[in-house]
Formats: structure tokens, C-alpha cells, sequence
């Protein structure tokens, strides 16, 4: 499937969504900058990479395009008709002129003029204690968003300051203009979902800290702290065993890391986390259950479940297969579309 | 010395930990490990980009292609005949950065003098006295970990890190020091501050220091 190319020329450029009210944070993310380590540049890109992945899938993207994440609430208008993907949490999207609500994982086409709100998750507001509902929705345009690439990615790197700013009122974002408007879509393969229940393998240092470590992080109850963000979740529960300051050489952390650090409370880190890290490693979150860290908002209650690598690696070929299933589907009802445009229907 | 030890780091990487106390020996060593491992990517679908840090190296992988038994049994044969200390890295650039110390720049400096038992210019002029190698990258874009600090200047970080470090802040923190490339959070003791840009997003060569490379810094 080719993908037009969205930085071709400004010719090529159409704006097509004005943020109309971009909410605590919405930003441009894709699929990150992985192998920038060694010049510590963070891996970055969307907190709920699956849910990204769905959007763009839903009209017809790559997976790791640039789509716009945004964070509880958000408001937008099309400037001209686009088909929209709009996948992760449910943030009880609307078309307020039709009154149409959008369910996450299927695309929708916005007339021009028309705007799409995203008016929060239902239930407790966000900083109570409750089950997680979610906190990040992403939209995707056709050939996604386009923003000049940066260090290869269209990400926002908010600790570093480049790829772009947290978006404003008034901005208006481009897609390469072709094909704007797409078939309906929706994603029928694993939903990205908000987890209470996290699951994770003991880290390197589970052992040197000693054995009681990674048995008090799974035995308790954890509220996610109102310092959170994209950097990583603080967790707020009772002290777990660390090591002394300063016995510890800096050494290398991915996404889904935890940490102890001295205040001996652990922080889980996400998307913007640095590439090497100074405290000791408890625990790694599995690979499967990573996106749903993206998901997680201050006043969560999250508890861990600790899997072996066994468990750990089916679980993840299990959500890889169930996902190409579904992206072979997608594909085959766009392949269809195309025949039938394509037969004059 | 502890021989080294390869842990799993997760069910997607292997953590390689080096077993010795981070320095300027552990620091190539990793680099050097990492290296290899970059070199072995190509005919290893499913290797990812090694990340050398103080005394150990991260490998992640994906983990549908591989497992950390047989990513253990590939970084083996490696340790086997790393060097000792691998000495300089070849091709490494010298640099010399200029910094004006003390200061609003540099607030710590005068605390640093009490705690070390010198004075401030005896603090500059030892910070200054020598060739750093840029041990490793982390923290921030372009943040480079330059060691090793005369044992003379070694003082713990702040209790409380500051809430914001501005840019070109050079700065000692246990056995290293570094320049922070853009304003953040930060814990390091502020001895004062350069107006080299340490990191252009744009460039061809973002991070003006690279792992290896050697550093002086030039009071003014």
C-alpha cells in the first residue's frame, strides 16, 4: 500500500482540522524516535502506541503515522471534509451538529464546518479514585498529520522542546490532501483497553534489592499520583524496598520500566521517559500491557500481576496475531471499496 | 573484579551488567560491548539498538523473533573477548568549552568549595585541569556524562533538585560532570554556565558531544 508523501511540497499540503479547544494537552505524536538513545534523545511518540496504530489503520495510514493525541478533552473543527480515525480511550465523542456520538476504533467523516468534541470519559472525574476509564484519544487524518520531521519523527517531544508544542487554540493542522475523505471504518480486532490490573516481570534488580521487593509491589494497592504525565506514572501506595542512593551505575530504560526511586515509591515510566535512568529496576511491565500505561490518569487504581516469560511472551504473540487479524480485515473491506469506486459504484 | 552477568530486562531486552564500579574503564567497555552488538543487528532480525550506559548495556529485542536465552547466548561469546580497557575511543573529537564560573551562572560553586575544603578558584581551576571523555549519553537530549572527575571534587547531588536548570549550566554530580543542553529539573551542583549549543534537533550531527569524545573546559 503506498502512502502519499506529506512534506512533498506545500502544494501538497491541505490544512484540514483547526483546534478549536485543545484541552490540557494535545500534541502530534507517531510512532516515536527508537535508536536515539545514544544521543539521549527519548524514544517518545504516542503514550498508547496501539491505540495510535488503530486510528491510522482506520483510514488507511501506516500504523506509526502522525496522528494528534489528546488528553481527556478536545475540541475540533474540519476546514474541509476528512474522514477522521479516532481510537484509545473513550473520551465520549460527538458530532455536537448531529448530535452523532463517536465510539473509539471506527472512523468518521466530518463535513466541513462540522466539529468533533471529545467532551471527557464518563463517570468520576479525572484525580478521583476508580477503576481507570482511560485519558487518551487519538485522531488520525489520511497520510496523516503534516509536520516537518524532526530527528526522523513528526513527535512532540515536550522534555526535549523539539517537534513541535502541546497544541493551541487556533492551530491548524494539515494532511497531504489527497483522498481525504475515506470509507467507513471500523477496527474489530483486540481494543486497547484501560487496565486496573497490570502485568509484569520481576527486573534486574528485584533480586539485589531482595525478594520482599517485587511481592510488595504486587500486594498492593496503587493510585496513580497527580505528578504524572507522559514522562511516567508516579504511584502513591505504601514505601517499597529499594537500594541505598549512589549504589546504583545510570544504566538504560525503556517504556513500561519501574523504578524505585529514593522516596522508595516506584514510577512506572511511559512514552517521554529518558533514555538511561539513575534507580533501581523492580519490575518491567510486559510487553502486552504496555499501551495501557498510556492509558493510565492521575487517580487510577492499578494493582501487578506477576507473569514468567513464558506467560508474558504468549500473551504478546496472542495480541500480535489477534491485531493482524484484524489489520488484514480492515484491508480486505478497503480493497473491496476500491473495487467498487473503481467499478463506477 | 565480578564477571559480568546478562538479566532479562522485561520479556523484549536483556540487561548486560559489566559488574564494576562506573568509571571511565566501564564506561568504553560498554560503549565497546554495544558496538559489537550494533555490528551484529544486521544478520539478527529482530535485535534492537543497544544502549551503553555507565557500567552495562541495555539490548532490547523483539520478543515474537527472540527470547533472552538466545539473546544471552549471542552477547556471551562477546564478553568473553571484551577488553579489559579498550583505551580511547578511535576517531574521538576534542572539544573545549568555554565557562564562565561562579556567579548567578554557577550558585553552587561556593558551597562545593566548603564542602571540599577548597577554595572557589581552586574549585575552577581543578574542574578545569582536566581531559574529560564523554562517557556516555542520557538524561536529555545531548546530555553528556564526562568523567572522570577528580575524586577531590566528588560532592553528592541536591537533596531537593531544582525545579529548573537553565541551559549550558555546567554542572558535578558523584563522579561525573556535564553540561545540561536544555533547561529542566535537575539535581547536579551548578558550577557555572557555557554558551555552546550542545544540541541542535536540526542538525546533521545533533548532539555536539559524542560518546568517547574528550572535553576541556576553558574558564573565561
Amino acid at each position: 500500500m503506498s502512502r502519499p508523501e506529506p512534506t512533498r511540497g506545500l502544494l501538497d499540503v491541505l490544512e484540514v482540522l483547526e483546534v478549536l479547544d485543545p484541552g490540557v494537552l494535545a500534541t502530534v505524536q507517531d510512532g516515536g524516535r527508537p535508536g536515539l538513545g545514544a544521543l539521549g534523545v527519548a524514544r517518545g511518540g504516542a503514550a498508547d502506541p496501539a491505540s495510535l496504530a488503530v486510528a491510522n489503520l482506520l483510514v488507511g495510514n501506516d500504523a506509526g503515522s502522525a496522528g494528534v493525541e489528546v488528553t481527556f478533552t478536545a475540541t475540533f473543527r474540519a476546514i474541509r471534509t476528512v474522514t477522521l480515525g479516532l481510537a484509545g480511550a473513550d473520551l465520549g465523542a460527538v458530532i455536537p451538529d448531529t448530535g452523532e456520538a463517536v465510539a473509539p476504533g471506527a472512523s468518521v467523516t466530518l463535513a466541513a464546518g462540522a466539529t468533533l468534541q471529545l467532551r471527557g470519559p464518563a463517570g468520576p472525574r479525572p484525580g478521583e479514585p476508580g477503576a481507570p476509564r482511560g485519558c487518551r484519544a487519538y485522531l488520525a487524518v489520511p497520510g496523516g498529520v503534516a509536520v516537518p520531521e524532526v530527528l526522523g519523527s513528526r513527535a512532540t517531544d515536550l522534555r526535549g522542546g523539539f517537534g513541535g508544542r502541546p497544541l493551541q487554540r487556533g492551530d491548524r493542522l494539515a494532511g497531504p490532501g489527497t483522498r481525504l475523505v475515506r470509507p467507513p471504518a471500523r477496527w474489530t480486532g483486540p481494543t486497547p483497553r484501560p487496565r486496573g490490573v497490570i502485568q509484569v516481570l520481576p527486573g534486574p534488580h528485584a533480586g539485589d534489592i531482595g525478594d520482599d521487593a517485587i511481592a510488595a509491589l504486587a500486594s498492593a494497592a496503587w493510585t496513580v499520583g497527580a505528578a504524572s504525565d507522559r514522562t511516567g506514572l508516579r504511584l502513591e501506595g505504601p514505601a517499597v524496598p529499594g537500594l541505598a542512593a549512589g549504589e546504583l551505575a545510570s544504566l538504560g530504560v525503556l517504556p513500561g520500566t519501574i523504578q524505585v526511586p529514593p522516596d522508595l515509591r516506584p514510577i512506572v515510566l511511559l512514552a517521554d521517559c529518558q533514555p538511561t535512568g539513575g534507580y533501581p529496576v523492580i519490575a518491567v511491565v510486559a510487553t502486552v500491557d504496555r499501551p495501557a500505561l498510556g492509558q493510565l490518569a492521575p487517580g487510577d487504581r492499578v494493582t501487578f500481576r506477576v507473569v514468567t516469560q513464558r506467560e508474558a511472551r504468549a500473551a504478546a504473540a496472542r495480541e500480535r496475531e489477534a491485531f493482524a487479524d484484524a489489520v488484514a480485515h480492515l484491508r480486505e473491506a478497503a480493497s473491496w471499496d476500491d473495487l467498487w469506486h473503481g467499478a463506477g459504484g | 573484579m565480578a564477571s559480568p552477568v546478562i538479566v532479562p530486562f522485561g520479556d523484549d531486552a536483556v540487561l548486560v551488567d559489566l559488574r564494576e564500579p562506573p568509571g571511565l574503564r566501564s564506561a568504553r567497555r560498554a560503549r565497546m560491548l554495544a558496538g559489537a552488538l550494533q555490528a551484529l543487528r544486521t544478520g539478527m532480525p529482530g535485535l534492537g539498538e543497544p544502549i551503553a550506559a555507565a557500567a552495562n548495556v541495555l539490548l532490547p529485542f523483539d520478543a515474537l523473533l527472540l527470547d533472552p536465552e538466545r539473546v544471552t547466548a549471542l552477547v556471551e561469546p562477546l564478553l568473553l573477548v571484551l577488553p579489559a580497557d579498550p583505551g580511547p575511543t578511535p576517531g574521538a573529537r576534542e572539544h573545549r568549552i568555554e565557562v564562565a564560573y561562579g556567579g548567578e551562572a554557577g550558585p553552587d560553586l561556593v558551597t562545593v568549595a566548603a564542602e571540599t575544603g577548597l577554595a572557589p578558584d581552586e574549585v575552577v581551576a581543578l574542574h578545569a585541569s582536566v581531559e574529560y571523555e564523554v562517557l556516555f549519553l542520557g538524561f536529555a537530549p545531548g546530555f553528556a556524562y564526562l568523567g572522570e572527575l577528580p575524586d577531590a571534587l566528588r560532592v553528592a547531588r541536591l537533596a531537593t533538585p531544582r525545579v529548573r536548570v537553565p541551559a549550558g549550566s555546567v554542572a558535578i554530580a558523584g563522579g561525573a560532570t556535564a553540561a545540561y543542553p536544555q533547561a529542566s529539573p535537575g539535581g547536579w551542583r551548578l558550577l557555572g554556565a557555557t554558551s555552546t549549543r550542545l544540541f541542535d534537533p536540526g542538525a546533521v550531527e545533533p548532539a555536539l558531544l559524542r560518546p568517547g569524545d574528550l572535553v576541556r573546559f576553558v574558564p573565561v
